[in-house]
Parts: C-alpha cells; sequence; structure tokens
C-alpha cells in the first residue's frame, strides 16, 4: 500500500516534470537540459521567499513561479531562440545554461540542504499509511496541472495553435500563427509546470544546488519511454517510471533508483527510439 | 596534388616549436607547480585530441567521454591497487577496456541522430557513475581508490613523457584527420545516406573512430590516474565532459591542433583563477556559452590562420 | 545479342496498406540506356531505393552481373558497380566540390595513382572544373545535378542508376545534362537507368522505356511506343495533364 501512494506521488513529480519537458520539444523541437534548473529554481525561489523574504507561502510559491516563467522566456528568446537550427547546440548552450544556474546557486547559498516550508503540515492517514499531507498535495496538483494543460491545448483556440505548430511549424506560420510567441507561452507554461514541482516537492526532496541534475535525467528517460512530442506517453511513463523507482527503492535499495531511469533511457533509445507513442524517431 | 588537405610544413613546424617550448617551460620556471598544471594541461589536451577526432570531425558530439576517461582510470587503479600489478600494466589495459566500452556502446548509439547519441552517451556516463558508487566494496565508493603508484617518479621526466604522448598522439590523429580517414568523416557528417551511396560503409567508420577516441581518452585516464594517485566517480560526471567539449570550442571543433591549444588556455585559466575556486565552474560555463554564439569557430584555430597568412603561408 | 547487366523478377513491396511496387519484372542489357517512366507517386524511387537495398523489398530476385544483389548492403551495392544518384541531391556539406568527388572515388574499384587528379578529371567531363573548391553547399541547382553525376562516376560503375535527374532545372540546363549523359555514356561504356516523369526529355536519350504507374509495369517498348500506348495516357490523364507526357 506504501508502495501505491509513494509510487503514486513520485510519478506525478516526474509527469509534471516530463510534461513540460515534452511539451517545448513537441512544439519548438527544442531539447532544453535547462528544465531541471526550472524545478531548482521553483524550490530555491519559494525558500527565498518564505525564509529570507519573510512572505508567507503562498504569495512566495506564486513568485516563484512567476520568476522561473519569465526566467524560462528569456532564455528561450536571447539564447535558444539563435540556435534553433542546431539541436545540439540547442543542447549545448541549455547544458551550460543549467551549470551556471547550479553554480549560482552554489555561490549564493552554498551546498547545505535549505528547508523549504510545507503547505501542509500534517500527516494523513489512508488505507492504514501515514502519509504527508503534503505529498498528497503534490499528487493532487500534478493532477489538476496536468489536467488543465490538457484541456487548454484541446479546447482552447490558443490550445490549437500550439497543436499546430507542433505538428509543422511552417504550415502554422503560412496561417498567421505567430509562432515565436506562442514558443515564448509554451516555454512559460513549462517552465511554470517545473517550478510548480520544485515549490511543492522542495519540503521533503533535497533542495541544494545540484537537484537539477536527476530531475533532468529522469524527465529525458520519461519523455525517450513515452515518446517526445506526446503528453499521454510523458503520462504513461512518468507512471511507469515512477513505480519502477519505487519498487526498486523497496525491494532492492535507494542506490539503484537512479540506475532504473537512466538505464530504461538508455534501453528504449536502443530499442524503440520513437518511444511507445513517440511521433518523430531519434533517427 | 592528391586533392586531400595536406598537414603544412608550417603547422608542423608550429606545432613542434610549441612542443620543445612547452618541454622547456619548466626549466626556465622551475618548480613543481608550473611541472604539476603543464601536466594537467597536457592530459586534458590528449582528452580534447581525442574527442575532437571522433565528435569535431563527424559532428556527432559525445556527452559521455567522460565514461572512457573513468574507465581508463579506475582501470588503472584497479591493477595497480587491488591487483597489486606495476603501474606500466596500466596503459595497454585501460586502452583496451576504453576501446570495448566503446565497441558495446557504439554499436546501438551511433545509428541515432546527433542528440540522441550525445544523450545516450550522457546517460551511459552517468550510469556507470553511479554504478562505481553503488559497488562501493569493489571501487571505494565516494572516495575512490587511493594510493596508486606513480609510473614515473621524478616530476619533470613524468610530465615530459606525457608531453611526449601528447605529441604523438596529436600528430598522429591529425595526420589521420587531413588523410582519407578525415575526409570520411567529414562526409559522414555531410551527409550519410550520400556516403552509403558513394560506397563507404559508415557504420564501421563510426565506431572505429569511437573506439579510437575512447582509446586515447582511456590512455589519459591512466596517466590522469598516476598522476593524481588516486581515482574517484567524479571522474565519470558531465562536468569533465563540458569541460573537454569548452576546450575543444575554443581551440576548433575538427581541427586537432586548436584543442591542444584550447586545453593548455582553460587549464591555465583554471589555475589563473584557483584564488576564487568556486567560481570556476561559472566561469567555464559562461564562457562556453559565449563561445558557442561569438566564435562558433574557437579561438585558437582562426587565429592559428591568421597568423599563417600573415607569414605568408596559405590560409 | 548484348548480355543481361541486370535481371530483376518479381520486385514487391508494401508499406502497411500501400502496395508500393507491384511484382516488377525487368531486364536491362548492358550498354543500353532505360527510362523508368511514371507519374509521382508511381513507385519509381521506391524501385530504386529497393533495387540499391536502401529500402529492403519484401520479395523479389534482383541480379546484377550474375550476382544476387538481395541483402547486400547499399554501400556494398556500389563496390559491385552500381551507383545511383538521389531526387533531393544532398552533398557533403561542409566539403568542397573536389572533396565531394573525392570521397566517391574511394572504393575498391578505383586504381589510380592519383585520386585527386582523377576527380578533376571528372568534374571536368562534368563541366565543373572551375568549381573545384567551392564549398558543396553554395552550388547551383544545376550544378549540384552535376556533382551528383560526377561524385556517382567516380565510383568507377558499371551501372549508373540517375533518380530524376532533370527535376528543377530550366530547359538549355536540361539539355546539357543530357547531353552530358550522351556524352557519358559513348565514352565510359555506362549503363543507364534513369527515372523521370517528364516523356520528352527521354525520348531523345532513352533507348528503351518502362512505364509504371501505382507500383507495377504497364507498358515497355521503345520510346515512340510508350507515348501512343493508350495505359501510359490513361495513367497521365488520370493524375496530370497529358501535355506533360507528349510536349
Amino acid at each position: 500500500m506504501e508502495i501505491l501512494i509513494y509510487g503514486a506521488v513520485t510519478s506525478a513529480i516526474y509527469a509534471m516534470l516530463a510534461v513540460g519537458f515534452t511539451l517545448i520539444f513537441g512544439v519548438a523541437r527544442v531539447l532544453n537540459l535547462a528544465h531541471g534548473s526550472f524545478y531548482a529554481l521553483g524550490a530555491y525561489g519559494t525558500y527565498v521567499g518564505t525564509g529570507i523574504l519573510g512572505l508567507p507561502l503562498w504569495q512566495a510559491a506564486v513568485l516563484a513561479i512567476a520568476f522561473v516563467a519569465l526566467f524560462g522566456v528569456i532564455v528561450e528568446k536571447v539564447l535558444i531562440r539563435p540556435l534553433r537550427y542546431s539541436q545540439l547546440g540547442v543542447l549545448m548552450i541549455t547544458l551550460a545554461v543549467s551549470l551556471v544556474v547550479e553554480q549560482a546557486l552554489f555561490l549564493i547559498f552554498g551546498s547545505e540542504y535549505r528547508n523549504v516550508p510545507a503547505f501542509i503540515d500534517t500527516k494523513l492517514s489512508i488505507g492504514g499509511v501515514d502519509v504527508a499531507g503534503q505529498r498528497l498535495l503534490t499528487l493532487l496538483v500534478a493532477v489538476v496541472s496536468i489536467g488543465a494543460l490538457y484541456l487548454f491545448i484541446q479546447r482552447t483556440r490558443l490550445g490549437s495553435a500550439i497543436l499546430a505548430i507542433s505538428q509543422d511549424a511552417e504550415a502554422a506560420k503560412y496561417m498567421g500563427i505567430p509562432s515565436d510567441r506562442i514558443f515564448s507561452l509554451v516555454m512559460a507554461i513549462s517552465a511554470s509546470l517545473a517550478a510548480l514541482a520544485g515549490v511543492l516537492a522542495g519540503p521533503f526532496l533535497s533542495v541544494q544546488p545540484s537537484m537539477h541534475l536527476l530531475p533532468i535525467v529522469k524527465a529525458f528517460a520519461i519523455v525517450i519511454v513515452g515518446g517526445l512530442g506526446s503528453i499521454p506517453g510523458s503520462i504513461l511513463a512518468a507512471l511507469m517510471l515512477g513505480y519502477a523507482e519505487t519498487l526498486v527503492a523497496y525491494l532492492v535499495s535507494t542506490s539503484w533508483t537512479e540506475i532504473v531511469s537512466v538505464l530504461a533511457t538508455l534501453l528504449m533509445l536502443v530499442f524503440r527510439p520513437a518511444g511507445f507513442f513517440g511521433k518523430r524517431a531519434a533517427f | 596534388m592528391s586533392g586531400f588537405k595536406q598537414l603544412d610544413k608550417l603547422s608542423g613546424a608550429a606545432g613542434a616549436t610549441a612542443l620543445l617550448l612547452l618541454a622547456a617551460a619548466p626549466l626556465v620556471f622551475p618548480g613543481t607547480y608550473l611541472i604539476g598544471v603543464l601536466t594537467v594541461a597536457a592530459i586534458y589536451g590528449i582528452w580534447a585530441v581525442s574527442w575532437d577526432f571522433m565528435s569535431g570531425l563527424t559532428g556527432r558530439e559525445n556527452f559521455g567521454h567522460s565514461l572512457f576517461i573513468g574507465v581508463g582510470a579506475y582501470a588503472a587503479g584497479f591493477l595497480n591497487v587491488q591487483m597489486e600489478l606495476g603501474p606500466w600494466w596500466s596503459l595497454p589495459v585501460s586502452m583496451l577496456l576504453a576501446m570495448g566500452f566503446a565497441v558495446l556502446l557504439g554499436f546501438p548509439t551511433l545509428r541515432l541522430k546527433g542528440p540522441y547519441f550525445a544523450l545516450a552517451m550522457l546517460s551511459a556516463a552517468v550510469i556507470m557513475q553511479r554504478l562505481m558508487l553503488i559497488f562501493w566494496e569493489h571501487t571505494g565508493g565516494e572516495e575512490g581508490i587511493q594510493d596508486i603508484a606513480p609510473l614515473i617518479r621524478n616530476h619533470l621526466h613524468y610530465y615530459w613523457f606525457v608531453l611526449a604522448l601528447l605529441g604523438v598522439i596529436t600528430f598522429l590523429l591529425g595526420w589521420l584527420a587531413r588523410s582519407r580517414w578525415g575526409l570520411i568523416l567529414r562526409a559522414i557528417r555531410g551527409d550519410e545516406a550520400t556516403c552509403l551511396a558513394a560506397g563507404i560503409p559508415i557504420t564501421t567508420y563510426k565506431i572505429v573512430s569511437l573506439v579510437i577516441s575512447a582509446a586515447f581518452a582511456g590512455l589519459g585516464g591512466a596517466l590522469y590516474a598516476h598522476y593524481q594517485l588516486q581515482v574517484s566517480p567524479q571522474l565519470f560526471a558531465v562536468v569533465t565532459s563540458v569541460t573537454i567539449i569548452t576546450m575543444v570550442y575554443v581551440g576548433g571543433m575538427g581541427t586537432i591542433f586548436g584543442p591542444v591549444g584550447g586545453a593548455l588556455l582553460l587549464t591555465l585559466l583554471t589555475e589563473g583563477l584557483r584564488n576564487v575556486g568556486e567560481w570556476r565552474l561559472m566561469v567555464y560555463s559562461v564562457l562556453l556559452i559565449l563561445i558557442i554564439f561569438f566564435l562558433p569557430d574557437g579561438v585558437i584555430a582562426p587565429l592559428w590562420r591568421r597568423l599563417r597568412v600573415a607569414v605568408g603561408g596559405k590560409p | 545479342m548484348s548480355e543481361i547487366l541486370l535481371e530483376v523478377e518479381g520486385l514487391d513491396k508494401r508499406f502497411g496498406g500501400l502496395h508500393a511496387v507491384k511484382n516488377v519484372n525487368m531486364t536491362i542489357a548492358r550498354g543500353e540506356i532505360v527510362g523508368i517512366l511514371g507519374p509521382n507517386g508511381a513507385g519509381k524511387t521506391t524501385m530504386f531505393n529497393l533495387l540499391t537495398n536502401f529500402i529492403a523489398p519484401d520479395a523479389g530476385k534482383v541480379v546484377f552481373n550474375g550476382q544476387s544483389l538481395r541483402g547486400v548492403k547499399p554501400h556494398k551495392i556500389v563496390t559491385l558497380g552500381v551507383a545511383r544518384t538521389f531526387q533531393l541531391c544532398r552533398p557533403f556539406v561542409g566539403l568542397s566540390v573536389l572533396e565531394n568527388v573525392l570521397v566517391g572515388s574511394l572504393g575498391p574499384r578505383v586504381h589510380h595513382p592519383d585520386l585527386g587528379e582523377r576527380a578533376m578529371q571528372l568534374l571536368s567531363q562534368v563541366g565543373l572544373a572551375a568549381k573545384a573548391d567551392t564549398p558543396a553547399e553554395l552550388l547551383s541547382y544545376g550544378d549540384l545535378r552535376r556533382l551528383e553525376i560526377a561524385r556517382a562516376l567516380a565510383a568507377e560503375p558499371e551501372l549508373l542508376m540517375l533518380d530524376e535527374p532533370f527535376a528543377g532545372l530550366g530547359s538549355s540546363e536540361i539539355e546539357a545534362i543530357s547531353a552530358l549523359i550522351r556524352q557519358l555514356h559513348a565514352e565510359k561504356n555506362l549503363t543507364i537507368l534513369l527515372i523521370e516523369h517528364k516523356l520528352r526529355e527521354f525520348m531523345q536519350l532513352v533507348s528503351r522505356v518502362i512505364a509504371l504507374d501505382f507500383g507495377e509495369v504497364i507498358a515497355e517498348g521503345l520510346p515512340a511506343e510508350i507515348v501512343s500506348n493508350p495505359r501510359v495516357i490513361e495513367a497521365y490523364i488520370g493524375k496530370q495533364d497529358p501535355v506533360a507526357v507528349v510536349s
């Protein structure tokens, strides 16, 4: 039972990260290695808001997410867009950005773990298992936010524009869709989701400068397994990976959990580069 | 004319001169500090050159180069400490082991498009790093393997040994890059389907060049192990690969000789920044960003080309 | 009676529900210039891909010079004496025109003491000698086609397969390339298999036409016969305008 719940929470966090990652790839063909930094900045932003600026948690969280969204848009406009002709170039530059952010966090805050307050401090009991309320909240928020995003894309005009661009960027331009502005919007959404994950998970996952690495490795794993550019694929793969990791942690040992995702990536890339639902193959 | 790019005499002479100057430097400025810095620079040079030969020419950027380095280094550690063999065994074994990994990883990953190959290799390096930590009883975990014996006790002589290897490897790979090997690798970068239509077995060439790249990376790893006298999982980290890639960018992708200059420059820069130790990585990353944007051809190679023209050589 | 260079029997390929190439039989004798004609989507390029194993056929025999080509990797087929060009020319970006041809001449069929000189000769033949040092990506469309031909020739092939060599070219360019092909055929005793969907060019160049539609061979014969063949005309009228066939 514990596995069921913890697995769900883990999957929820991964899903939030993966969906954002796959969204920006599906729309702009950008493999954003700085995505993990959005997650980290969400957590650190909340810490700064509450710990240093003394704001209430809600305000700090909202500010942090807004800040990260803005940061993401700026990075996209200034650093990524000029290099869009080269996927490798984008890879290098986002990797460099993630390193710069990590270093900046390290220089400003040092390497000790920081404390991000939780929205819900109490433990709840579900099915005989004690679960931290915060974890359940994370699960809830993840489901709501991803659901909202899905509805947004399927039901609104803006959402249709996004879908159009992800299918054929050139054609979308001819139809008058302002792709540049949509890229910024999608980046903002993508970054916000990651930051939200950071805000929610900060209290129970470690907050230190290198916290961006593992999420990006896992987001990449999920997106490769689920298929680049496919949101349902990401959700499915996030569930698979979240549960796989939780199972490994309980049955084998926690040190092996990291390998699960990376191994999954490698194996998937080797045997089925398009992933389960992917539209674009890796070759 | 044979049509292949020639290693013109001017460049060759310049390279030889640079090598001599580097060898002589510690004699002019004595002290183990300089020797240490230059030794590390030379080893990074070997790593950078080996990366450039494969990734610089084919355009398939390998984000997991640190895997071959770590494998070579750990091989040295194992042989020397766990198996108590003499240190000279490390050199051939590290090369062979790294080459083996290259074959193993190359087959499945080289058919992937650029970014996916890069990330697959990155994942492989991360896995290796994790494995070193998981099997800590055999590998020493976080602390790695300590008390590795040096190859040559005298620091200066070891430096000259490493420098000599750097020279040999650079000239060898530089020559290869300008021969039909290099032409084919650059053609692979140009268009793979057309290569097939021209009769070139691209998979073979890609794998062999990865193997060559890995061999020298592993050798460098062993040399590093016998210099630092210890190895740790940090060698497998992304940071190592990114540092090397930055050095190649600075030197000039695909030029083979440029990356040596890049390695030297950046190692000296790192030392210069030692006072602001924590800022080093930051500087590297920002530097990388700037170079990708403003100097995609690098610093060293274009500079050398201008110098060459100024002295009357060909452009 | 010339010897048979290429024999194709029962070549077949499906892509999911699409039966792209249906049971194609074909015989090419040495020294011929044969044209493969058909509207867009008839399966011509797919057939080229099948013959050279860029795509694996589902069924069929392909025998070149007495040797089966089934299962032979594309790059190995070149060493056996078959060279092909692509409809969308993709030169080696980053390499000069000369280097592009040089890459083509690295195979085992080439025995020449100075590959660079040989490459220059080939470039002269196709009219690109002056642009030897130009980066390939800067060439005009017509020049790219010439480069493709030079690159294919560099491998010293016996059979040259040209995929729509005139696509996207103006009429004077077409005449020039047509003349080039005729010249090369004569000088090097090449056998040429050529895809086009504009019959006019064929009329002057080829000695025999094989017409395809929806993946099957619908007619075969001299150019004059094909032009008046009712099935061929129907295939074209059904798809595009008949002017393309006879103009």
